[in-house]
């Protein structure tokens, strides 16, 4: 799942925010490191910085009204916080604003009804994994915004890394201003640091899947039987270093080495086809669980009964999953970071196709993204109420925080602008930026695949995938006999038209882009 | 004209009786008919609200209708829709009415109720909380099944990959869950039949089994008939959570497990397409009309107060 | 099959010993200690996984994990239960709200459904086939979620109200239509006959006669009502925004939402949190008690009309 890394975030916030549970919460994840020099100071009054807004008189402008949808659990706080912003954003762009947050596990439908409905509201929450940008933003939900952002938005372009508006344009339009965020998306393995300590293995040799094999038969052989040694669920795929056109639950994709730029049949691969021969492999040694077929989740995190498993890390990522699992987990990635088209989207920002005011939509998110008393306003709450400054960009929880305001950082505009918390790492923003420069750039980064034309065959193919993927991709099954059968039904419920059609896409793209 | 009105003015007591409900059926169920051209229509949004972004989306005539016949599941899955649920049915009528005819006779009133009260306790679980259950019965590793084919020295089965059972678990729980929700009715049924009849058939030496037959039952019928038919209408139909959550989506079962509701999802989970979606909900209400129409056809040539309509 | 046909003679013959004590006589010992313990089988199956959860609702999540599911838990735990009470303020609310959407809900839904069912139960009603139809077809054919809520919000302007949470599931034709069956088998012609000769209006003859010999019936559909609406979430999830309005179903199933997003999406990335040692599987478990208990416990008094027949003799004299 190219949202995957997205979720590194979610995860605390989520849990966090929801509803009023967040008890058991723990930090928030976030906080900031290059906090702006510029600091504005809590009145707000006395900011009065320059507006970032293009220049406009504010005094001009009419008050507005902007209705906001924001991805997140309701906070018992947010009225008294969004009355702090609306004294702010009434001097600075002359607009007040409405929030409404909806639950992590509704947005996506509640988001479906309202555009689909026409309801009036200004700004929403989008992105790969809720409330789907690509589609949304196809179907007309969303209004196009380089004409904005040229006027309204120019502190967004000059903030967030280029990338992310290049890589989230369709056919050449921007409908959502990205957060300025981490980009790559890198797998890696994790450990239990108890074994690898135990048994004085060196993980930095591990990279492959077939890397793992010596490792696990020795778990395997010394360890009890109820440890696993890896502890993978259904989700489980051997990596292959492919482009996918509609994320990795679906078998077309361009190889990264392929420099011609080919949409196949991943299936088909050479790359797959020997993963999945060590897999299954592994499976009949009994490396993995009998019935991780059916597996939705594995629970190895809390039983700490496991040796390895997979998942998409970010910097300092170790730290937090340690943390989180209360023992030492340690990593090694299995790719170098790519940046893929999706990986732009992981968290953005749309103005309404019914927006009665774009203009000024574009100012407030202007803001959202450069200035930082605004950003830490919406995502940490009142000073005083919520936290307490250590020092310039290092914060400290107050219980107001944890009882009625834990906001989703990450969904809420530039990330980098964010306050530290004491724990945090103090160069985190930066290792952020670094991984951000040190990945690569898939070969199709930008460009977004429309299945309307194919749309009953993409129907059919998801169906069969999920009929297939599970077993084979775990082990479960002999790829010999099943890869083959998959593959048949997959051709007949029309995958070459779908790679075909991908193709002619991408050719065209391609020719346009001047690639 | 005039004998309509007539008519009308006749029945006005029964008009006006009709008339909240009916005004509710327009308000909230018709009105909103009016969304199901989405499914021949390419569906996009505009600025101007819902019926101006239906009008303004272009025609597609019977194409997002095309992904539930385009694959060669499509002949499994009508087959497995249609066999679960002419099972479903009729199996559940059966348990139903013995459930309830068996509790009312039970001479222990209060255990009667106990029992009662227990069997609806499963309509109250979901099936993502029942998949547990099931799970903690057939898993491979510790589920009581095999530990007792171990007990036995057989070999344990991979219960989640062996299609041969499936459709009696998939029976079965589907039973087990809808018996205590479907026998209260038929149970008020009984309830409501005229103890004079019974009275009546003792005095003549009626046994009881013999009055279960010839007064039960046969007050029964109409009700029997026309939940069948009304049943009917959902044929194309399932339930969700027993076919996806119970089986935990697992790949190996499909050919016996996939029904088209859980096609459907599998399909639309990437695209998310409206019309594709409404399509897929009209064809299964357009099979079920026709049942229906001739189910109760039918009915109404044989008996006319058993119909529906 | 077979069996049964073979013992109806020996329930006959057991018959008028038992006459003189049972009115409407009853089967023989034997036969009701046979179904007695089948019944009573199939019974223990329904309950015994809610008396299950129960128990994994109280279990520590760390042993369920490492245990799987176990009648005696090695170790027991109320964390799911604090973890929920948490919210106690908001569960309270909720709780409220529920109960005043059931029980509206529920008087407004045996209005509308026995007055239409009773109409067009009545074969001097000329329209009655026309009204059957119109009902049953909406059984078949629904305009989807978008239409029905372009509806309730941009027509009715009832977002955020109580009322989105009663008006759109107050009326179902599968209730009218059962209804209808009941009051057309149970509602002998001839009472109704007679009260019309006594100069009875239609409404009179539905209220003061009708009524009373349905009560059954009434009951059956005010219980699938009332479950309705008490498990209803699905309302409140489009229409409501106000936590003050938020039913108990939909609050839970919200919590239980959010921490599938984290076990399916992201338990196993980075959470810089306690995603991976929340209780989750013991607050699922805890939730289907905290809202299965108060309505369970509300059964009983259905049940009353269910059980006792009446006599419909006493009210045609």
């Amino acid at each position: 799942m190219k949202s995957r890394k997205m979720m590194l975030t979610l995860a605390a916030m989520m849990l966090a925010s929801t509803t009023a549970l967040a008890g058991c919460g723990g930090n928030n994840e976030g906080g900031n490191a290059n906090a702006p020099k510029n600091e504005t100071n809590n009145t707000g009054g006395s900011a009065a910085g320059e507006a970032n807004a293009g220049g406009e008189d504010e005094a001009k402008l009419d008050p507005a009204k902007l209705k906001v949808y924001m991805i997140g659990g309701p906070q018992r706080d947010l009225p008294q916080v969004q009355d702090e912003m609306n004294k702010y954003l009434t001097e600075k762009i002359n607009a007040t604003v409405d929030i409404t947050m909806i639950d992590w596990g509704d947005y996506s439908k509640r988001m479906q009804v309202i555009t689909t409905s026409g309801e009036n509201f200004d700004i929403a929450f989008t992105s790969s994994w809720a409330f789907d940008y690509l589609p949304n933003a196809t179907r007309g939900a969303f209004m196009p915004i380089n004409d904005l952002l040229d006027k309204y938005g120019q502190g967004i372009k000059e903030n967030l890394d280029p990338r992310f508006l290049s890589g989230s344009q369709i056919d050449g339009k921007n409908y959502a201003v990205p957060v300025n965020k981490e980009l790559a998306s890198q797998w890696v393995w994790r450990f239990n640091k108890q074994y690898v300590d135990k048994y004085k293995i060196d993980v930095t040799k591990i990279r492959t899947l077939e890397d793992m094999e010596p490792y696990l038969k020795q778990i395997k052989e010394s360890e009890p039987a109820d440890i696993t040694p890896l502890a993978v669920p259904k989700g489980f795929k051997p990596y292959v270093p492919f482009d996918f056109l509609l994320g990795d639950e679906f078998p077309v994709g361009i190889n990264l080495s392929d420099k011609e730029g080919k949409y196949v049949n991943i299936l088909e691969s050479a790359e797959l086809k020997s993963s999945l021969a060590t897999i299954r492999k592994y499976y009949q040694a009994g490396y993995l669980r009998k019935d991780v077929a059916t597996l939705d989740g594995i629970d190895n995190i809390k039983t700490g009964k496991w040796f390895a498993d997979r998942e998409q890390t970010q910097p300092y990522a170790d730290l937090g999953w340690s943390r989180s699992a209360g023992y030492d987990i340690v990593s090694n990635p299995m790719q170098d970071p790519v940046i893929f088209t999706g990986s732009a989207t992981g968290a953005m920002h749309a103005i309404s196709a019914n927006s009665k005011n774009p203009e000024r939509a574009m100012m407030f998110l202007n803001l959202l993204n450069t200035d930082p008393y605004l950003r830490n306003l919406i995502n940490y709450g009142i000073e005083g109420t919520h936290y307490k400054k250590l020092s310039d960009n290092v914060i400290e929880d107050l219980p107001a925080m944890k009882d009625g305001f834990q906001m989703p950082g990450f969904a809420l505009g530039n990330l980098f602008l964010t306050y530290l918390h004491k724990e945090d790492p103090a160069d985190k923003w930066d290792a952020f930026k670094k991984f951000n420069d040190s990945a690569i750039v898939a070969p199709s980064f930008g460009f977004n695949f429309n299945p309307d034309p194919v749309k009953t065959e993409v129907a059919s193919i998801s169906a069969i995938v999920k009929e297939f993927y599970p077993s084979i991709m775990t082990g479960s099954v002999d790829p010999d006999e099943y890869l083959p059968k998959a593959i048949e039904k997959l051709k007949a419920a029309g995958l070459d038209k779908v790679i075909a059609e991908a193709q002619k896409q991408y050719d065209a793209w391609k020719a346009a882009n001047g690639k | 004209m005039p004998g309509i009105l007539k008519s009308l003015l006749k029945n006005k007591a029964f008009l006006l009786m009709v008339l909240p409900g009916a005004a509710w059926f327009i308000i909230f169920a018709y009105l909103p008919m009016f969304g199901t051209i989405i499914a021949f229509k390419d569906f996009r949004i505009h600025p101007g609200g819902f019926f101006k972004s239906v009008y303004e989306s272009d025609w597609v005539g019977f194409k997002n209708f095309e992904f539930l016949f385009s694959t060669d599941d499509a002949y499994i899955i009508t087959r497995n829709t249609i066999l679960y649920n002419v099972g479903l049915i009729a199996l559940g009528l059966v348990l139903a009415v013995t459930l309830a005819v068996v509790m009312n006779e039970l001479l222990n009133k209060r255990l009667a109720k106990m029992y009662q009260t227990a069997m609806f306790m499963p309509y109250f679980l979901s099936w993502v909380i029942i998949s547990y259950f099931v799970f903690s019965f057939l898993n491979v590793e510790k589920g009581v099944f095999n530990q007792i084919l171990a007990y036995f020295g057989a070999d344990p089965v991979s219960w989640y990959n062996e299609t041969k059972y499936w459709p009696y678990f998939l029976i079965l729980l589907g039973l087990w869950k809808s018996a205590g929700y479907g026998s209260v009715v038929y149970l008020a049924a009984i309830a409501g039949i005229d103890k004079s009849l019974y009275e009546a058939a003792m005095i003549d030496g009626a046994s009881k089994w013999q009055q279960i037959k010839s007064i039960t039952l046969p007050q029964l019928k109409p009700l029997m008939i026309i939940l069948t038919v009304l049943n009917l209408g959902g044929i194309f139909r399932s339930d969700f959570g027993l076919f996806y959550q119970v089986t935990r989506d697992s790949g190996a079962l499909y050919p016996v497990t996939n029904v088209i509701d859980t096609f459907v999802y599998r399909g639309l989970t990437i695209m998310g397409d409206m019309g594709m979606s409404t399509a897929a909900g009209l064809y299964q209400s357009f099979v079920g009309l026709i049942l229906v129409l001739t189910a109760n056809w039918a009915v109404r040539k044989i008996e006319k107060d058993y119909a529906v309509f | 099959m077979a069996d049964l046909r073979e013992s109806i003679p020996q329930g006959a013959a057991a018959m008028p010993s038992r006459r003189r004590k049972r009115d409407i006589g009853g089967i023989s010992p034997l036969w009701n200690a046979v179904f007695s313990a089948a019944i009573g089988l199939f019974a223990l199956s329904c309950v015994f996984p809610f008396l299950f959860i129960i128990i994994i609702s109280l279990t520590d999540e760390k042993a369920l994990a490492i245990d799987g599911f176990s009648i005696i838990p090695s170790k027991f735990s109320l964390e799911a239960y604090r973890f929920l009470m948490q919210s106690g303020q908001q569960m309270l609310q909720s709780f409220g709200v529920t109960v005043l959407v059931t029980v509206i809900g529920t008087i407004l839904t045996l209005y509308l459904v026995s007055t239409y069912a009773y109409a067009i139960s009545r074969k001097n009603f000329a329209q009655r086939r026309f009204f059957s139809f119109l009902a049953f077809f909406t059984m078949l054919f629904s305009g989807g979620l978008v239409p029905g809520y372009i509806v309730m919000t941009q027509f009715l302007h009832l977002r955020d109200t109580l009322w989105a949470l009663i008006l759109p599931s107050i009326l179902n034709a599968f209730y009218i239509i059962v209804m209808r069956t009941f009051f057309a088998t149970t509602v002998p012609d001839a009472i109704i006959e007679s009260a019309k000769i006594d100069g009875a209006s239609e409404f009179g003859i539905y209220t003061r006669i009708v009524l009373p010999i349905s009560l059954p019936g009434i009951a059956t559909i005010g219980l699938f009502s009332t479950l309705g609406f008490w498990n209803d979430w699905f309302n409140a999830l489009l229409y409501i925004d106000s936590p003050n309005l938020i039913p108990l179903q939909t609050l839970l199933i919200r919590i239980q939402n959010n921490m599938d997003f984290v076990v399916t999406n992201s338990s196993k990335v980075v959470s810089y949190d306690i995603a991976a040692t929340l209780p989750t599987e013991t607050v699922r478990m805890a939730m289907v008690v905290l809202a299965t208990l108060p309505i369970a416990l509300a059964y009983p008094f259905f049940q009353k009309y269910f059980i006792q027949g009446l006599t419909i003799g006493s009210v045609k004299e």
